[in-house]
């Protein structure tokens, strides 16, 4: 599936979210139990922003020389016997993958997660030329058997099922016979999942990190699904997205660290793997051929912009897991596969504004978002660049906020306006008073007071109040 | 050879180059990062706290944990399988097997034909996988191991197949004493360092903290997925 | 020390009690308190917006007006958190830049002011009653002013404050989004608003007016009998005479 998710517009897709009441509930109680897991696994380190300022030095030096490091990368991967494919569009990298695959005279590709092949639409264009294609991320494997919902997270994909909704697509789909017990459902999964391992031809998988000094990439999963992925099929391709890359094997331990930690509260999560080029003569397992295809896929212009910082994503989902609009709305309220503040900021600049530029504006600029990624990713002023972006440069916002904001600046732009405006206020909403509220508003008022009351302006405001106390102390004096 | 390895990298990089204001890639030097925190995390404990700190962590792994010497090692295998209801176990090929009594301890309790066991063997090709998958415990050592995260090391090449941690349902792990550091940046630093001195990174390096898990369905956590199911940990006291 | 007291639009106009009460406190510390009459707002809702050039004359009026003082004191946090902006407005006209430096320097909001420059924790006041503490989002996260408020809270005779659940989610307001994103708004409030009533408080206290505005509208929709109070109107009880 591309990026993105659905064709309904933004308020129907948010009304969707708010009605579904299951999912708020699932994400409102994962959000508390990630909240916690994250804190204490920050706490126990005693010097969390340390460990943050160290990320973000990582992920800034990486990001300015890009270049640099990509070149390296490539060029050991060669060394070591992998070949590397630089794909500037997702049809280019769909288009070698699908070479690749023909080439192998590929039948089955087994997949371990990968957010990167769902933006370009990597299945897809596998199941075009005839290929059989399985996710084996439990999440995932449940979207995919479940035709193809798609993910609301992008770490817990299938946070907005419950277990009786899985039980149900298994029983419909794989002729699953017991209960709704995740332990039984995690099991029928594996038995299925672990013949299509044996059986796959290729393994696809994504890259959490790759390493330029070595070229190695690695792959960070609890599953185990990714180390089966890269160990039985004879055939592995690794699809990345340009950025994600580290200098050393040293950065590659402080941004795993970061994201174990950040993603799911865990020292480590239970596998990480660091793989370099294709199996070694008498190594017995692993592939012997390996493709990495590097994806730029509209990333190269954001480099170098106001927006290079959101290039230092490192994909855990803190920023999701806090948000606060995320919690009510759900991913699939954001139409993209990125939802969450960073999927406000990265969906727009990927996808464009005329896909997704309510995005920026869903938001309270809050800033538990920033507050909470581990490489210092300044969120919410992102979101606020994207609005003055959409706002002073595209000229996409309404003619009418245009003059509110006009007014607003003229207003509140001369103290002379102010004060009469000021002065105004009470006598233009006393018609619409009650009981020193109004609860039913004119215009501009009026999408406040559909919810709230809003109290009336005082009669004497403060200004007049400080002067006359002024002028009274000046006579008693 | 012949065949190009690297595709349409000039345009791609040049793009990148561009963005950043420059015509082509600049050789850069890795800064001296003002932030390190990592070094001091368990900085200065001992080996016998690193081992109590690895401890506590392999039972939040869902980890079974032991500590031995090596004369009673062979034993607590015994056990360990014996608890698993083991019929088959796959192994490294390793000289540490050797060492440590254990294949000596597999020759005997293979004899009586109720046991069976597969040493990795590279010349076997594509049957070693095949004969590990079938095997009920995966057994190897571990090259290095972090006590923070509760983490054994493996590296893969020379006899020590990937598939050994992975395919077989439950798993154990041999921690030599020695091979315990406090954590991930120990081990990192000593594979960046080979890397610089123009040494070859064996092709799978593994990171292993406990048997394979998942929180997928309801953020319910089920522990054995794709991976063992159990896991168990014995550090032993070097030979 | 003399203060110059920036009451915030919606100080001026909705909540100039809170104004009263703010003078009242930093008199009675010994404070000289002026009211520069030229202020005006300090321009986040077309900032918060996109409208930024907008924003930068409203910010050129507040820079203007708090030109000659000495310390700058709101009793809103989310208001001196956008003073901060406003360097990074003019980054590309060093003057207005180095004026906006100025402010920020000299800018506070009230209970950072109380404990970090008059070094006050207990301002002697009295309140009967149970109550919670909403922390807003732009004091706690872009001030950095988390503990003061709480402090001061604390020496306060009378006073039972209830932990929050979830304090740390926002309240929903967000300047413009709570009207241009009603419907999402309304279901922030409505959780904060149910959080509020599961501590059984009676009272609750915030140092932002705008986050008050709206979890006050809506408990008041509602009819929930809970009171909202700006923290100064808090530290300002008792018996003074």
């Amino acid at each position: 599936m591309p990026m993105k998710i659905g064709t309904e517009e933004f308020n129907s897709r948010v009304e969707k979210g708010i009605n579904d009441g299951f999912m708020r509930e699932a994400v409102r109680s994962a959000q508390g139990r990630l909240y916690e897991r994250r804190l204490n696994a920050a706490e126990e380190l005693g010097n969390w922003e340390e460990w943050r300022n160290h990320g973000e030095e990582i992920r800034r030096h990486t990001l300015e020389n890009l270049d640099y490091y990509l070149e390296q990368l490539s060029d050991n991967v060669a060394e070591r016997g992998g070949h590397v494919f630089f794909a500037e569009t997702a049809e280019e990298a769909n288009t070698y993958i699908q070479n690749v695959v023909k080439k192998k005279n590929g039948r089955k590709v087994i997949k371990s997660k990968s957010m990167v092949t769902e933006e370009i639409s990597m299945n897809q264009a596998l199941e075009r030329i005839g290929c059989e294609v399985i996710e084996s991320d439990l999440g995932e494997y449940i979207l995919q058997i479940d035709d193809h919902d798609p993910p609301s997270h992008i770490v817990v994909p299938a946070l907005h099922k419950n277990k009786s909704q899985i039980r149900d697509v298994f029983r419909e789909k794989l002729g699953y016979l017991n209960t709704e017990k995740p332990e039984e459902l995690t099991l029928f999964a594996r038995e299925k999942l672990r013949k299509e391992f044996l059986s796959a031809d290729i393994g696809i998988t994504g890259c959490n990190f790759a390493v330029a000094e070595s070229g190695s990439i690695s792959l960070v999963t609890n599953e185990g699904n990714a180390r089966l992925a890269t160990t039985l099929p004879k055939t592995q391709i690794t699809v990345m997205g340009m950025e994600r890359i580290v200098p050393t094997w040293e950065d590659l331990d402080v941004m795993v660290s970061l994201l174990s930690r950040s993603a799911v509260g865990q020292k480590l999560t239970t596998y990480v793997t660091g793989l370099t080029g294709t199996r070694d003569d008498g190594d017995g397992d692993g592939p012997e051929d390996f493709h990495l295809v590097i994806v730029d896929n509209g990333r190269s212009k954001i480099l170098g912009t106001e927006f290079q910082e959101a290039l230092h994503c490192i994909r855990c989902a803190a920023c999701i897991n806090v948000c606060p609009v995320y919690r009510h709305v759900g991913g699939h309220g954001y139409g993209s596969i990125y939802p969450g503040p960073i999927g406000a900021v990265l969906s727009p600049l990927l996808g464009g504004y005329e896909n997704y530029k309510e995005l920026p504006f869903a938001s309270t600029l809050c800033a538990a978002c920033t507050e909470a990624c581990p490489v210092k990713i300044p969120l919410h002023e992102l979101l606020n660049k994207h609005r003055r972006r959409i706002v002073e440069e595209e000229g996409m916002s309404p003619a009418m906020e245009r003059m509110a904001m006009k007014g607003f600046q003229y207003g509140a732009g001369s103290p002379v306006l102010y004060k009469i405006g000021t002065k105004l206020a009470p006598l233009l909403t006393t018609p619409f008073v009650t009981e020193g509220m109004i609860t039913n508003g004119p215009g501009p008022i009026r999408p406040w007071t559909e919810t709230r009351n809003l109290p009336e302006p005082n009669k004497e405001r403060f200004r007049d109040w400080f002067r006359k106390r002024e002028r009274e102390a000046k006579t008693d004096g | 050879m012949g065949e190009k390895k690297i595709h349409n990298k000039e345009s791609f990089l040049k793009n990148i180059s561009l963005q950043l204001g420059r015509s082509k890639p600049v050789q850069v030097e890795r800064p001296v990062w003002k932030h390190q925190p990592q070094w001091e995390v368990h900085k200065g404990a001992s080996k016998q706290e690193l081992v109590e700190i690895l401890k506590k962590q392999c039972m939040l792994n869902h980890t079974d944990f032991y500590e031995t010497d090596s004369d009673h090692l062979t034993e607590l295998i015994e056990d360990t399988i014996g608890k698993y209801e083991g019929k088959s176990a796959a192994v490294w090929e390793d000289p540490r097997f050797d060492e440590y009594g254990i294949t000596e301890y597999f020759n005997e309790k293979c004899s009586d034909g109720t046991f069976s066991y597969h040493r990795w063997d590279p010349k076997l090709g594509e049957q070693n996988i095949v004969l590990t998958e079938k095997a009920d415990v995966g057994i190897t050592f571990s090259d290095m191991t972090l006590a923070e995260s509760g983490t054994v090391v493996l590296m893969s090449g020379n006899g020590k197949g990937r598939s050994i941690s992975l395919l077989p349902v439950t798993y154990i792990a041999i921690i030599p004493k020695s091979t315990i550091v406090p954590r991930m940046s120990q081990a990192t630093r000593e594979i960046h360092q080979k890397i610089e001195k123009g040494e070859k990174v064996v092709s799978c390096v593994n990171f292993i903290s406990g048997p394979s898990n998942s929180a997928d369905i309801e953020m319910n956590l089920v522990v054995g997925v794709h991976g063992p199911i159990k896991a168990t940990y014995i550090v032993v006291a070097d030979k | 020390m003399r203060v110059s007291l920036f009451i915030t639009c919606l100080g001026d106009i909705f909540y100039s009690k809170v104004g009263k009460d703010t003078v009242e406190v930093l008199e009675r510390l010994g404070c000289e308190v002026d009211f520069p009459e030229s202020q005006t707002c300090c321009g986040q809702p077309a900032f918060n917006s996109g409208y930024q050039e907008n924003a930068k004359q409203v910010a050129k009026i507040m820079i203007l007006a708090f030109e000659h003082s000495e310390y700058v004191v709101a009793p809103s946090g989310s208001c001196i958190s956008m003073f901060h902006e406003y360097p990074s407005l003019f980054k590309d006209d060093p003057e207005w830049k180095g004026k906006a430096s100025d402010l920020v320097d000299k800018s506070y909001e009230f209970t950072q002011f109380l404990v970090e420059v008059l070094k006050v924790e207990n301002v002697g006041a009295f309140f009967n009653g149970r109550a919670t503490y909403h922390r807003s989002c732009h004091m706690t996260r872009l001030l950095g002013v988390k503990d003061a408020p709480i402090a001061l809270l604390e020496n306060v005779k009378g006073l039972e404050i209830r932990e929050l659940p979830n304090c740390q989610n926002c309240c929903g307001f967000g300047g413009t989004f709570s009207v241009k994103m009603g419907p999402i708004s309304e279901q922030m409030v409505d959780e904060k608003v149910k959080n509020i009533e599961e501590t059984e408080a009676d009272v609750l206290i915030g140092a932002d007016s705008g986050c008050l505005m709206n979890i006050g509208g809506r408990i008041n929709r509602q009819g929930k009998p809970i009171q909202v109070l700006h923290i100064a109107e808090v530290l300002n009880s008792g018996n003074w005479e």
